[in-house]
């Protein structure tokens, strides 16, 4: 069965044949047991990348494929690692569905393109970094305003060698929801010592990168 | 600085009120510019489900309403900057709107579509265990209490749908509400009162909520009786309405006592060149509905003034 409606499809072929630049391999890690949401990622992923010869999907097995694992730092499964010219550190932890997967088509986009639409003053706070800072935006696919957060973090880590960021689907990764607290979203862990409780503006989020960047 | 306004119109806030106004402001030929903080749709980007909205017999997610209507606003060159708007500056014949980035807009005429952010109890424990089981947004949260028992402060629309939605997730859903009866629609009260798993606490006011590392009840007195106590969840989603967001011109524009914008039949404000759409403005209704209509208006009526100056 076809995830996507025909009509969502012909826009994302329209909208990636405008957007994309260079080449996007989606790196999918991914096994047979135990992962309830590996296979309904998998479908999602099988019917994305078509949509444009720019994207190419490669499937990995979490457990005999350690040495792909370990090259993209992966830990958890299903984990999509979104690279392009170079790995930007943007990794989806959990399904990109429901509201998620609007921001993969995103992140797709922008690494692709190696910039973002963050504007000049967050682009200098980015460029101000001198350690590295990793982002993990805990959601759930229905929170409408979970988006908000994760683009802003991946959008960091497209613009900063310094940043990875990571979605984090909280429901699939309970352990993690667990040890961070996490019982609304959307919820913004930056290196283990800062969190953030909500969806805050561009100009907000990049004053916590950069107080969090400072206590390293 | 250049003095010459780069745009026509600037609309404040990017809800369905706020993106309609770029449509028509599109349209009209103004250079129009939309400033939204978050994220497209504002609150209807919240709600799970439209079924008031004409035009979609079947319902439509809050979602996909505001995509539609961004690109619809987008179709007709109105500008979308993700930003806030901290202020507004009165210049002769123009305004300057200065921008969280430190950016600063200027426009001829303005239009205030900042919405409404949904009200505090303003109890003990509220703000200490918001994301600890504390929450405003029941389709972001409810996952996390599945199979627990939860509670409903309010009697709204809002409450009893969320209350609603809580139900296929939860194993108890409790009501809280001050009054004995609702305000919701008739056909939401029909599905909440024939849902075994949601059942009511009458004229019940909220006076903490209780726990310390997460929610552990609800503690209600009951306004009859006076009698206290506490009603167990893991979980409570506060639905009791919504405070108008008009900080941002109220130092310019004439409000009434809650702080909604008070304008004419024209969406006219007390200041010359600023109207006001929506939810942020004084009415009796605030739905979708309502708020489009509004903008328009106001959009139309923005572009006579400019064409005046």
């Amino acid at each position: 069965m076809a995830l996507l409606k025909d009509e969502d499809r012909q826009k994302l072929v329209e909208e990636f044949g405008q957007k994309l630049a260079s080449p996007v391999k989606l790196a999918f890690f991914t096994q047979n047991l135990d992962c309830m949401y590996c296979g309904p990622t998998e479908m999602i992923l099988k019917e994305l990348a078509p949509l444009s010869d720019k994207i190419t999907l490669e499937t990995w097995n979490f457990v005999n494929d350690k040495t792909q694992a370990e090259l993209y730092g992966i830990d958890k499964i299903p984990a999509v690692a979104v690279i392009g010219a170079k790995d930007h550190g943007v990794r989806f932890y959990g399904i990109p569905a429901g509201y998620e997967f609007a921001s993969l088509v995103a992140s797709i986009i922008d690494v692709s393109r190696g910039e973002t639409g963050l504007s000049q003053e967050s682009k200098d706070v980015l460029m101000s970094l001198s350690k590295p800072v990793n982002i993990q935006v805990f959601v759930t696919p229905t929170c409408p305003y979970c988006q908000s957060m994760v683009r802003l973090a991946h959008q960091a880590a497209v613009e900063s060698d310094l940043v990875t960021a990571h979605m984090v689907e909280s429901t699939e990764f309970p352990h993690l929801a667990q040890r961070y607290g996490v019982m609304g979203v959307p919820k913004t862990v930056i290196n283990e010592t800062a969190s953030l409780d909500g969806a805050v503006p561009e100009h907000v989020f990049m004053h916590h990168l950069q107080e969090a960047g400072k206590q390293l | 600085m250049n003095r010459q306004a780069a745009h026509d119109l600037i609309v404040i806030g990017g809800g369905p009120a706020g993106l309609t106004a770029g449509l028509y402001a599109g349209r009209g030929g103004l250079r129009a510019a939309i400033v939204e903080k978050l994220m497209p749709g504002g609150l209807v980007a919240n709600t799970e489900r439209i079924d008031n909205y004409p035009g979609f017999p079947e319902g439509i997610s809050g979602y996909d309403l505001a995509q539609r209507l961004q690109a619809q606003a987008a179709r007709f060159g109105a500008e979308f900057i993700s930003d806030e708007a901290v202020g507004i500056t009165p210049e002769p014949k123009s305004f300057t709107v200065p921008l969280a980035s430190k950016k600063v807009l200027r426009a001829k005429a303005l239009v205030i579509a900042t919405g409404a952010f949904p009200k505090k109890l303003g109890v003990p424990g509220e703000r200490e265990l918001l994301g600890k089981g504390v929450s405003y947004c029941a389709v972001c949260d409810g996952a996390f209490f599945r199979g627990q028992e939860v509670a409903v402060v309010g009697g709204g629309d809002s409450a009893i749908q969320e209350a609603v939605y809580l139900a296929g997730l939860c194993s108890k859903v409790t009501v809280v509400h001050r009054r004995s009866s609702l305000r919701a629609a008739e056909s939401l009260q029909k599905l909440a009162f024939r849902n075994e798993r949601i059942s009511f606490a009458w004229d019940k006011s909220v006076s903490a909520i209780e726990g310390s590392s997460g929610v552990t009840g609800v503690r209600v007195m009951d306004k009859g009786t006076g009698v206290d106590e506490v009603i167990p969840a893991s979980g409570v989603f506060i639905y009791v309405g919504y405070s108008p967001n008009s900080a941002v011109a109220g130092s310019l524009v004439k409000l009434d006592e809650a702080g909604h914008i008070v304008t004419d039949d024209n969406m006219a404000t007390s200041h010359p060149g600023i109207y006001a759409a929506g939810d942020v403005r004084r009415k009796l209704v605030r739905q979708i509905a309502g708020a489009v209509g509004d903008a328009a208006t106001a959009a139309v009526a923005a572009q006579h003034y400019i064409e005046n100056l």
